[in-house]
């Protein structure tokens, strides 16, 4: 049997591809490395009886589309519409919480600032027109803008009548907004400290940046793109942990006739006369295909499962610039009980999207400021889900687990990761959560801290950087991953590029997978 | 009393994009009157005997920007000008050596070589797309910017052509373009060079007069803005004029006056007449009223229509951005009559870095962390600082044997925590001293006289506001067709007779002079012709 093509991974991307390709009635094996599916997306049982979604637990935006033409549902898929999508709680008692009810999050507001609550509603509008934008880029192949193909002239033809649709505002907001600083748009439009800082919190995520720095907006509206009007934060949950999504598109991978093996890591692509012919595995096994499709970050792929000699120098030093700046820590905690945040007492489902301990805009800032010179943030700012809720069978009864993302924690730290920096990082967060939810760190079961080297290390994430490549805006769109390679294809015939490398990224599920499958070329 | 109007046109605020206004429409035989608020032209571009036998450029101390056009149209190498190179930047270095950098391309990589072969032959590639990057910024900077959300003829054919210039640049170099204007000067030079003091060095380009650390994005373009910079026709090539930077100013001034245009001092400008929503003139602070068909501000655009204007004649929409816009003044400058030449202990004795520019930015972390004091309200403890010794190139600034020295400082916030006081401005001066005696032990004594000026000063003086040197930042939002504001990017107003020529309108600051330039031929309904189209 000749394979029609051999995807790299089985993370999320890796899988979209896989099950759109079997869709389509192509021959398709994936390969993972580990023993279980899902990448930086694996839901593992990391204690007895606990399971945690390990390094990423938001799938981002899950696109109708993927979900309804590779009947997800159908093979499993439950999607959760958290009560609250963000919730903050603050040290002097008081919480926010917002919601897609605009009225309901006013409320919330209010209690920071009355004119906050006031111009709540036309900010989550204006936002919106936005992020329905950046949705529709983001279903479909980035715009390249030097491209004087017909095809591409005139989809950038149609790309500037939708712009021009978003009406004057939308189209002096998209312009405006997208390269400001996440607190020069906040600062704009809020006044309440509490507000600025958790909204401030979502546009640093996953960057080495604080929010005074340029391009932060664009991260804001980025990770709200496919959310609706105000639901910032976890607009949608995955019933049994991200892994769950995973396993769905497995499912329905193999329900078209892919393969999914795994504990199968490759150990190079095969190039045959310039062109991509297949892969040789660790235990050197050699498989053939007429297409190899890598989810691996674009540098991995690169210099480390091609060989190299016969490629473009400018085109090799254009990867090796992409910036992948490892930023965030992970801490995995099995409690005993359900945690008891102070501020949250007696709130039904505050505890049920993501949950952003106070924090102001100058406290991101200083946190960033230790990060760029090379420090943890002393006062790092915290993520908090817990999948338990959601989902009683991820842990024992009664008990739960509790994912919190740590930010910032250099991959670069000035004097190097130890196995002691490891757990006074794990320790430094514990207390910081104890600050909120004083009763947290006498129920704490099991503790798992991953720091960037062990993301890096264990899932090949470059430099611990979840979006294998940070989301800003010199490297989105048609500059992501690099100029010249933002249609998946690669300047090895054969050899394409379907991970979070490419556009749209991170915060897409399935996204690049999805529109790199499309891209690859039997003829 | 309504009477016919004088002039054609009046321009509020003789700095040099007002001259530069005026004169052109001058030229095009337009009857002018210039208000000038201080006793002297020049605005933040001025010459002062600040201390007796010392003259300093007061405010803005250096050119290079300023359009090659303009200086041929005015003809001002007769009125005056006289722009000397300076031929080198030197850098100090926290172990004793220091980085040099040379109009002479060769002597460069040599010096080069000495701190990293590597970067030598980086030095050539990346010197070769920084020119190409400028000349395909630079017909943007001399065009008028099109409405990208208008449907007009103009807008539209004007936007084709801006696309048309953007696709030209090719898959090559369109990239290079684009991460220009996204990426931090830090990231940009991270791609091409490892010498940390040469990253340092050029990354504060990126920094200049814009509260944005070298690692903040935005700073790339600012970096590149500075090296649209041409005298006869060398890139990136920074001079001095003789006498100071108000012989630009008097320069300008001359060729307006020869040209018919009339240039009145103290003559401090109240209000906008607005009748009927329409600008018909001035009134002056002694209350004197001048009418004209056209008032023209050359005032940055907070001035010119929050305070010079009635509120109730603008739309809410454009009130508000106007609000919005941005100043964040980040630089100060404090000047100095100098006994002696600074001695500095990494090139001992006097030498040829005194007749060029002394960059105080040891390290990346150093300029880095100067941004990190001002963002939480603070001056930077040891500030970036670009450091001059005028009476070097033109003996004529102070008295035989002596010198004057001038110190542009990153950063010193407008917002500092507290306010600026008389004590903190003396602090913040003692702090600027003691980070260039660090590098120059013999400074303090030599120090005769001191003048610190701190944004609220700058502000204050040459009312520019915020203090910030280009009449608001350079920031990806703020530049082309949104600045100062949508709409009115096209040095318009929405009063009708009211038209704007600072640096608050498209291209922004440094001594260009092209917002004047390109206020001037859009009045004169010449403005086609700036964007490659014929009239219109």
């Amino acid at each position: 049997m000749t394979l029609d093509a051999i995807v790299i991974g089985a993370g999320l991307n890796g899988l979209t591809a896989a099950a759109s390709l079997a869709r389509r009635g192509r021959k398709v094996l994936v390969l993972e490395r580990r023993a279980t599916i899902g990448g930086s997306h694996a839901t593992e049982e990391v204690f007895p009886g606990f399971r945690f979604d390990t390094v990423s637990h938001d799938a981002g935006w899950i696109a109708p589309s993927i979900v309804r033409t590779l009947e997800l549902e159908r093979h499993g898929l439950k999607l959760v519409t958290p009560g609250y999508t963000l919730v903050s709680p603050q040290s002097d008692g008081g919480h926010l919480a917002l919601s897609p009810d605009l009225a309901r999050s006013a409320e919330s507001i209010r209690r920071h600032s009355a004119a906050d609550a006031a111009a709540w509603p036309a900010f989550c509008g204006r936002m919106h027109r936005l992020t329905s934008f950046l949705g529709m880029l983001y279903e479909r192949p980035a715009p390249i803008p030097t491209s004087t193909a017909p095809g591409d002239l005139w989809s950038l033809l149609a790309l500037g009548r939708r712009a021009r649709a978003l009406g004057r505002e939308g189209m002096i907001d998209l312009l405006r907004i997208l390269p400001m600083s996440a607190a020069e748009l906040l600062d704009d439009w809020f006044e309440s400290a509490v507000l600025k800082g958790a909204l401030g919190a979502l546009s640093v995520r996953g960057i080495m940046q604080g929010p005074r720095s340029g391009g932060t907006a664009f991260v804001l509206l980025h990770r709200h793109a496919g959310a609706p009007a105000g639901a910032f934060g976890a607009h949608t949950v995955v019933r049994g942990g991200v892994g769950a999504l995973a396993g769905a598109l497995a499912a329905s991978a193999s329900a078209s006739g892919a393969q999914v093996r795994t504990s199968a890591s490759v150990r190079h692509v095969l190039i045959e006369g310039g062109r991509a012919t297949g892969v040789v595995l660790d235990s050197g096994e050699e498989i053939r295909a007429r297409a190899v499709l890598s989810s691996a970050d674009v540098r991995q792929t690169f210099y480390e499962l091609v060989d190299t000699t016969a490629l473009d120098p400018e085109m090799l030093r254009a990867v090796g610039h992409v910036r992948q700046r490892g930023a965030v820590a992970k801490v995995n905690l099995a409690l005993s009980a359900t945690p008891a945040f102070r501020s949250l007492a007696g709130g039904d489902g505050l505890l049920s999207g993501s949950i952003v301990p106070g924090v102001t805009l100058d406290e991101l800032e200083r946190a960033y400021d230790d990060a760029k010179h090379g420090g943890i943030s002393r006062r790092a700012s915290l993520e908090i889900r817990i999948p338990s809720l959601h989902d009683g069978a991820l842990a024992p009864a009664g008990k739960h687990v509790m994912s919190v993302r740590v930010q910032f924690a250099p991959y670069r730290l000035a004097d190097g990761w130890t196995a002691a920096r490891r757990e006074a990082l794990g320790d430094q967060v514990v207390a910081a959560l104890a600050e909120h939810a004083p009763s947290l760190p006498g129920t704490i079961l099991r503790r798992q801290v991953l720091t960037p080297l062990d993301l890096e290390t264990e899932y090949r994430l470059p430099e611990g950087n979840l979006a294998h490549g940070e989301l800003t805006l010199d490297q989105i769109l048609f500059m992501r991953p690099v100029a010249g390679m933002a249609r998946y294809k690669t300047p090895l015939d054969g050899l394409y590029l379907c991970g979070a490398s490419s556009h749209p990224g991170d915060g897409v599920a399935g996204g690049a997978g999805w529109l790199a499958a499309k891209a690859v070329d039997f003829a | 009393m309504a009477s016919a109007p004088r002039y054609d046109a009046i321009v509020i605020g003789g700095g040099h994009n007002g001259l530069v206004n005026a004169a052109y429409l001058a030229r095009a035989g337009r009857k002018v009157l210039v208000l000038e608020r201080r006793p002297v032209v020049g605005g933040a571009a001025v010459s002062e005997q600040v201390f007796p036998g010392f003259t300093f450029s007061v405010f803005s101390y250096v050119v290079s920007l300023l359009r090659p056009e303009i200086i041929r149209d005015l003809d001002l190498p007769r009125h005056g000008l006289q722009i000397l190179p300076l031929e080198s930047t030197v850098t100090p270095m926290e172990n004793g050596n220091y980085l040099s950098a040379w109009g002479d391309h060769d002597r460069t990589r040599r010096e080069l070589y000495r701190h990293s072969p590597r970067d030598a032959e980086a030095y050539d590639e990346f010197g070769r797309l920084m020119h190409h990057m400028a000349m395909a910024v630079r017909p943007i900077l001399g065009m008028i910017p099109p409405d990208p959300t208008s449907l007009s003829p103009r807008d539209l054919m004007s936007l084709l052509r801006l696309g048309r210039h953007f696709q030209s640049l090719g898959a090559d170099k369109f990239p290079w373009l684009y991460k220009l204007m996204t990426m931090s000067s830090a990231d940009f030079l991270d791609e091409w060079f490892e010498t940390d003091v040469l990253k340092a060095t050029k990354s504060a380009s990126g920094i200049i007069g814009t509260f944005l650390g070298p690692r903040s994005p935005g700073s790339a373009y600012v970096l590149l803005h500075h090296y649209m910079g041409e005298i006869d026709g060398a890139f990136r090539a920074w001079g001095f004029q003789k006498g100071g930077t108000g012989g630009i100013s008097d320069a300008i001034a001359s060729a307006a006056r020869e040209l018919g245009a009339e240039i009145r001092t103290d003559a401090p400008v109240a209000r906008v007449l607005v009748k009927s929503g329409r600008a018909t003139g001035v009134a002056l602070e002694n209350g004197d009223e001048l009418h004209a068909e056209a008032v023209v501000s050359g005032l940055d655009p907070r001035r010119t229509f929050l305070q010079l204007v009635d509120p109730g004649e603008l739309p809410t929409e454009f009130a508000d951005a106007i609000k919005r816009y941005k100043f964040r003044g980040s630089s100060g400058k404090v000047n100095l009559a100098l006994s002696e030449l600074p001695d500095f202990s990494c090139l001992p004795g006097v030498g040829a870095h005194h007749r060029g520019a002394i960059s105080i930015s040891p390290t990346m972390a150093y300029v880095e962390r100067a941004y990190d004091d001002a963002k939480y309200g603070a001056f930077s403890r040891q500030p970036y600082m670009d450091i001059i010794f005028p009476s070097m190139i033109d003996p004529g600034m102070a008295p035989p044997g002596r010198h004057v020295m001038s110190i542009f400082v990153q950063y010193a916030p407008y917002n500092l925590t507290g306010g600026w006081t008389d004590a903190r401005r003396e602090a913040f001066g003692d702090a600027v001293i003691d980070a260039v005696a660090r590098f120059a032990p013999n400074l303090k004594r030599a120090i005769l006289h001191r003048q610190v000026l701190t944004p609220a000063d700058i502000e204050r003086i040459t009312g520019l506001t915020e203090g910030n040197i280009f009449q608001g930042e350079l920031a990806l939002h703020q530049l082309f067709f949104l600045r100062p504001a949508h709409q009115w990017a096209r040095y318009r107003s929405p009063i009708k007779g009211l038209w704007q020529c600072g640096a608050g309108t498209h291209p922004g600051g440094g001594i260009m002079g092209a917002s004047g330039r390109l206020a001037a031929l859009e009045m004169l309904g010449m403005g086609g012709r700036a964007n490659g189209g014929g009239g219109r």
